[in-house]
């Protein structure tokens, strides 16, 4: 499917071009045939009209020889005109032959005609040639009136009839040639109507293509933007959905859970208390250390879900114990300077707490950092945060694992920046700044009336 | 000598019936009230005017840190024995400051119990020897890591003996008494405690008497 406009658009805009090249090519070559033929009938008109011309002038020549003959005192005179006569008479053969190689049909008559009278006109001639001095004197002057002019005049009338239609075999093939050209004119004109066209139609699918291709885009950009906005709120919602149900599993841990030990406790002190028998002091020791454990064990496991002093005084006892609590489990120094407005935002303080959890647990599990600095300063828009140890450090192209992933997803929910700073054997310094708006001044969930004992 | 009389502050109600019957047995305790939140302990406070409040730190409504504050505020001669699950050192400091003279931990021993009434009934304070120890050890692991020298040794014998009293709840007047000098000694020494320990307030300097283990 996704081949297919572009099929069409390859072989759209290459027949286009093929048809503009032959158009051009054909036209060029009518006219260049166009030009020969119109070289050729006005030579060849020329040279019919020549020979014709040569034909009549003959003629009159000949009536002039015939007449100086005969007018001729001595029959030696008579005899030389006579003499050139006779090539006259050649010539005008000659050209009667060349003339009849190019006959156009509707010449045929008048040429046959022609060439009759011509004929006839000889014979008439030769009868004179063989006259007596005489017969000269006698009978010239009616041969030459009677016979002679009228043949001449019929000739050249037939002669002038050849050059008429002659002259309209030129103009039948200007006219021809004419029709030819504008017959040519209206197959251009055609072809760049059909070109224009095509073209036209070409850049409407094109552009229509194009839009479609466009509109496309945008749709799946703003299906992918929308797509990434609705996870990220997904994965915002969970984060605080996960946040919530651990402060509330933790308090209530801490304060049903812990407080139904202590109750216990306090049970097995007062039956301790009215003296029992030996026995029974025994178990009730036994009972007595059971739920101590119990109640410690309730303790710490809400602390590490969350402490409650994050909810009860704020960020930074929070840090100090999470500090103290890693620094008593592995070995590691932990210092934790704090400059903190006592009123973070709920959702500012959790992130800031769960980032520097994340970072110490990294320290300690993958950095074998041996003292790791932690720094959070707030100010009136935002509250930075730098944890810097003095670890194996690790190539931050290459690694970036869930942990990373997960601190750098709660710092960009809240619209703030994320850097890490390290490479093998250089220690890491881990960097947050968290933008404090107007609006987020009190967290949704900064529940404080309640404080976890 | 007269029965020393106590409130409960707490919302479990198993507990605090436990409570109230482990003290009541005790010769010269009167639990004279109950109270199951924060705002209810404050009002039987101001009605009974008692010597010593047992108080839970988790409690609805007002929590049993800012009660503290509020009875001890109208009447310092009250003493509170916070009674808590939490054993970390922002709620010792925290307690100290609204004014409780004594932290327990819920696994707390009758015996420590008792002791704790006792002492803040006599207006000194005391401290859990577990509360104590966490304490120390947090105190301990600060000082290997700040690599800090402790400025204990800065102190002199006097001012040591002075601190010892003051963090037992002693007043100026009496340690004056005790010690046989001017008011005005015992002020001049206190200052000078606070400044060379880089304390601010009575309560941290409490705080870094238990974690010295000076008292308990």
């Amino acid at each position: 499917m996704r081949q297919r406009p572009g099929l069409i658009l390859v072989l759209g805009f290459g027949g286009l071009l093929l048809l503009m090249a032959a158009a051009e090519i054909a036209s060029l070559l009518l006219l260049n045939t166009l030009r020969q033929n119109d070289a050729q009938l006005q030579a060849r008109f020329l040279a019919r009209n020549r020979t014709l011309e040569q034909i009549r002038s003959n003629i009159y020549l000949s009536g002039t020889y015939v007449r100086d003959s005969l007018l001729a005192p001595e029959a030696t005179g008579a005899r030389a005109q006579l003499a050139a006569l006779d090539t006259l008479r050649k010539d005008i053969g000659t050209a009667l032959e060349s003339y009849s190689q190019s006959l156009e049909p509707d010449e045929i008559a008048p040429f046959q005609a022609l060439r009759s009278e011509i004929e006839a006109y000889w014979k008439v001639l030769d009868r004179t040639f063989a006259w007596t001095t005489e017969e000269r004197n006698k009978n010239r002057d009616a041969f030459f009136y009677q016979e002679l002019v009228p043949r001449r005049t019929s000739m050249l009338q037939i002669a002038d009839r050849i050059e008429a239609l002659n002259e309209d075999a030129l103009k039948r093939g200007d006219d021809k040639l004419g029709a030819v050209f504008a017959r040519l004119q209206l197959g251009l004109m055609a072809m760049i109507a059909l070109t224009l066209l095509g073209g036209a139609g070409l850049a409407g699918l094109t552009i229509f293509h194009i839009l479609r291709l466009e509109g496309e885009v945008q749709r799946r950009l703003e299906e992918s933007v929308h797509a990434q906005a609705s996870l990220q709120e997904l994965s915002a919602k969970l984060v605080r959905a996960q946040e919530e149900e651990r402060r509330n599993l933790s308090r209530e841990l801490h304060d049903e859970v812990g407080q139904s030990f202590s109750a216990v406790l306090m049970e097995a002190e007062n039956l301790l208390d009215l003296d029992p028998p030996a026995q029974v002091r025994q178990h009730l020791e036994a009972i007595r250390g059971v739920a101590e454990k119990g109640m410690n064990e309730i303790r710490n496991m809400a602390l590490l879900l969350r402490p409650s002093m994050l909810d009860d005084f704020g960020l930074v006892p929070a840090l100090d114990w999470q500090a103290r609590e890693t620094a008593k489990r592995t070995g590691m120094r932990v210092q934790v300077s704090s400059e903190v407005a006592d009123e973070l935002p709920e959702e500012h303080k959790t992130c800031i707490y769960r980032v520097v959890q994340e970072a110490l647990n990294n320290c300690a599990r993958h950095a074998q950092a041996s003292a790791v600095q932690v720094a959070v300063r707030s100010e009136s828009n935002h509250i930075m945060l730098s944890v810097q140890d003095d670890g194996s450090g690790f190539d931050t192209v290459r690694v970036r694992g869930m942990g990373l992933l997960g601190m750098e997803e709660r710092v960009r929910h809240l619209g703030g920046t994320f850097g890490i700073d390290s490479s093998p054997g250089r220690g890491t310094l881990l960097q947050v700044n968290l933008p404090l708006t107007a609006l987020n001044g009190n967290g949704k969930n900064g529940k404080r009336s309640h404080t976890a004992g | 000598m007269e029965n020393v009389r106590i409130l409960l502050a707490d919302d479990h109600n198993i507990l605090r019936d436990g409570m109230r019957l482990l003290l009541e047995r005790q010769p010269g305790f009167d639990v004279v009230g109950e109270a199951g939140d924060g705002r209810e302990i404050v009002e039987l406070a101001r009605e009974h005017h008692p010597d010593v409040i047992v108080m839970d730190i988790a409690m609805p409504n007002m929590n049993g840190i800012e009660a503290t504050r509020r009875i001890v505020e109208k009447n310092p001669e009250t003493g509170v024995v916070i009674l808590s699950m939490h054993y970390d050192e922002s709620y010792v400091l925290r307690s100290l400051k609204a004014g409780a003279r004594a932290y327990l931990l819920k696994d707390a021993l009758k015996a420590e119990l008792i002791a704790a009434i006792r002492a803040v009934a006599e207006g000194r304070s005391f401290f859990s020897p577990k509360v104590s120890r966490i304490l120390q050890e947090d105190y301990v692991e600060a000082l290997g890591r700040k690599d800090a020298d402790d400025s204990y040794e800065l102190l002199t014998d006097r001012e040591r003996e002075i601190l010892q009293l003051v963090a037992e709840g002693k007043t100026n007047k009496e340690i004056a008494t005790i010690l046989n000098v001017s008011l005005y000694t015992v002020d001049t020494h206190r200052t000078h405690i606070l400044q060379k320990l880089n304390l601010h307030s009575v309560p941290e300097l409490i705080l870094y008497a238990v974690r010295k283990g000076i008292i308990s």
